[in-house]
């Protein structure tokens, strides 16, 4: 900081009336460590009211961009006011650069923020495209998809095996252990209310047909969409920003088949299956507890569990789960293909993947509930 | 020249390296290597891809560190230098990199103006203003302010890079290959900027460059480096009579030929 003192004039940068009004004096450096003080002083300056204004610069010992911004702004403001303003005395180099700002000035235009409504409007209209979007790409998937079928050649294997390792295989001991856990918290829940009927026996009931109908399809998908989800969007979204979708097409490479069909195919058969596994874990951790808090056997447990869960209960369970794999994986391979040239879109996108895809998991649950109850299933 | 900007040290040097030397593992990259840039002056350091020249730049700025050497700025040692003590030469240059490294979050106008926020008091219209004198002054439309880096062209992104470069006008430029990637017509747009901003802002600039036109029409000196040291330094017209082999191979290939013919045509 000491050198900085060295190399910038000392004098403080001043503006204020010579020997009459309409004669002014700017003295001291004009740079930018003092442009926020002068900008007060000229903000509250009083103008004379008329007659011709001359400002003496000789005094003026540095200036840089900012100072010579301030110094236009000011006198442009007063011409536009109509009054006739004379510069005097400014160091060539100093004019050579209120020239250059001058010539580069911008007409001072504030576009104002849009309103509430426009906002509203124009968020709803996103909102719109982007479900269209959605809807877009389902049926372009489907398409591929058949084409896909049509000529089995076409279909990619080794993806598909890669994602039915990532997603699935590599997802079981974390679906597995929340399902466990999961399983106990119901049970323990239950014991105290059950254990005041002595209907102890019915804990099997209650964990079997809550975790097989609907927690374990919801829970796997929920952290499918978290943890594989994500993965896609930011890997279609990083190639994108690299270029390497670009790349794709040129080679006349589907990006759907490559990309998207076999993350799709692979969740759709890897999904149901974490399910099946996530039923096992979330009973075993009811029988785990049911045994502890309520002394039921476990073959008490398991043949109660025969009699409380019927095939159609478990069916629906695992029935939903490939309808949740095609959510999460449209979903976020679509944000990834949303993704728009920069590292931050990246992010942002990735975010909206998860939330969009847990959000239709919850809310197509919510409908397969409704659709299922008008069917007395 | 801005004669009221008095030089600190008693040389007129805003950039002094003297034996440097840098290492990657075994291969040397930087073998004793001196030279000085000298105030107000647009000093280009040039030579193939690969010779160091960036590593020279960064450890300019201190944003790495050499394994031994001195290198002042504005007479100041850089070498060893943390951050916080980096920080008040840091606020006197500028630095355009060569990908633009945009913050791309924010706008064009928010990514020139954060670096006024952070480091003066102004209000955010006087901040904008300037803001947007910055963006005018490297020839960008006045509607690229409000867009994000994402949307802009590669040529845009660099002009926008180098407004955020002089936002707080500093006393020494420092510009990775500021025409890589552009047109030619964008490109000698920044030679003329370069060249200007030096006249108007009394700037140093130390630019690191392939270009052969930028070098013909902006730089007043050039170093060459190779083979881990300076193979010359001179201006443009010195260097292209110069015998070295390296150097005339660099200067004489038929690129560095047209260009020296369209630099004599000029004058």
């Amino acid at each position: 900081m000491i050198a900085n003192s060295n190399t910038e004039p000392d004098a403080r940068a001043d503006i204020r009336p010579g020997n009459t009004p309409l004669d002014l004096r700017c003295s001291g450096a004009w740079v930018l460590r003092e442009i926020e003080l002068l900008e007060r002083k000229l903000s509250g300056y009083a103008w004379p009211d008329r007659g011709q204004l001359s400002i003496d610069a000789s005094t003026v010992t540095a200036m840089d961009t900012s100072g010579a911004w301030l110094l236009h702004r000011t006198m442009r403001s007063l011409q536009q006011a109509g009054r006739s303003v004379h510069l005097l005395g400014l160091r060539p180099e100093s004019e050579a650069l209120l020239q250059l700002v001058a010539s580069h000035a911008f007409t001072a235009q504030t576009t104002a923020a849009p309103g509430m409504l426009a906002r509203l409007g124009q968020q709803s209209w996103r909102n719109l495209l982007s479900a269209l979007g959605m809807l877009t790409f389902l049926g372009e998937n489907t398409i591929a998809l058949l084409r896909s079928l049509a000529q089995p050649r076409r279909i990619r294997w080794r993806p598909i095996m890669h994602n039915l390792q990532t997603a699935g295989f590599e997802a079981l001991p974390i679906t597995g252990l929340l399902s466990f856990l999961m399983g106990i918290v119901i049970a323990y829940q239950g014991a105290e209310q059950l254990r005041r009927f002595g209907a102890n026996i019915y804990i099997a009931d209650l964990v079997g047909l809550a975790m097989v109908r609907e927690l374990s399809p919801m829970l796997t998908a929920i952290v499918v969409a978290g943890r594989s989800g994500s993965a896609y969007a930011a890997q279609i979204g990083t190639m994108k920003v690299t270029e390497e979708i670009d790349a794709l097409r040129t080679i006349g490479v589907g990006q759907l088949e490559l990309l998207v069909l076999p993350k799709v195919l692979a969740l759709v058969f890897a999904l149901p299956l974490l399910t099946v596994y996530t039923d096992v874990m979330g009973i075993l951790g009811g029988m785990v507890m049911a045994r502890a808090q309520l002394d039921v056997s476990f073959s008490a447990y398991l043949g109660q569990l025969d009699e409380a869960i019927s095939l159609s209960s478990y069916l629906i369970g695992i029935g939903k789960a490939p309808v949740f794999a095609v959510i999460i994986a449209l979903v976020g391979c679509y944000q990834g293909f949303q993704v728009g040239g920069s590292a931050d879109s990246v992010g942002r996108q990735t975010t909206v993947s998860v939330v969009q895809s847990i959000f239709l998991v919850i809310v197509t649950d919510a409908l397969f509930s409704i659709v299922f109850s008008w069917f007395d299933l | 020249m801005n004669s009221a900007r008095q030089p600190a040290p008693a040389t007129d040097a805003v950039i002094e390296i003297r034996g440097l030397n840098t290492r990657y593992g075994a291969a040397v990259v930087h073998d004793n290597v001196s030279l000085a840039v000298h105030r107000g002056e647009i000093f280009a350091l040039v030579g193939a891809s690969g010779c160091g020249k960036s590593t020279l730049l960064r450890e300019t700025i201190a944003l790495q560190q050499p394994q031994s050497g001195s290198i002042r700025v504005f007479g100041v040692e850089v070498v060893g230098l943390n951050d916080e003590g980096a920080l008040p030469l840091r606020r006197r240059w500028g630095v355009m990199f060569e990908r633009a490294a945009l913050f791309s979050s924010l706008t064009v106008s928010e990514n020139v103006g954060m670096v006024l926020r952070e480091h003066t008091p102004l209000g955010p219209r006087l901040i904008d203003e300037i803001a947007a004198v910055k963006i005018a002054l490297t020839g960008l439309p006045a509607n690229a302010g409000s867009k994000y880096p994402g949307e802009l062209s590669g040529g845009m992104r660099k002009r926008a890079a180098l407004a955020r470069a002089i936002a707080l006008d500093p006393e020494l430029l420092l510009l990775d290959e500021p025409t890589a990637g552009l047109d030619p017509l964008s490109a000698s747009g920044i030679d003329e900027l370069v060249r200007q901003l030096r006249d108007a802002l009394g700037l140093t600039i130390m630019m690191v460059t392939h270009d052969l036109d930028l070098l013909w029409r902006a730089a007043d000196r050039v170093a060459v480096l190779g083979e881990g040291r300076i193979l010359g330094t001179g201006s443009m017209a010195e260097l292209s009579t110069s015998g070295q082999a390296l150097i005339s191979e660099y200067f004489h290939g038929p690129r560095g030929r047209a260009a020296c013919e369209q630099a004599w045509k000029q004058k």
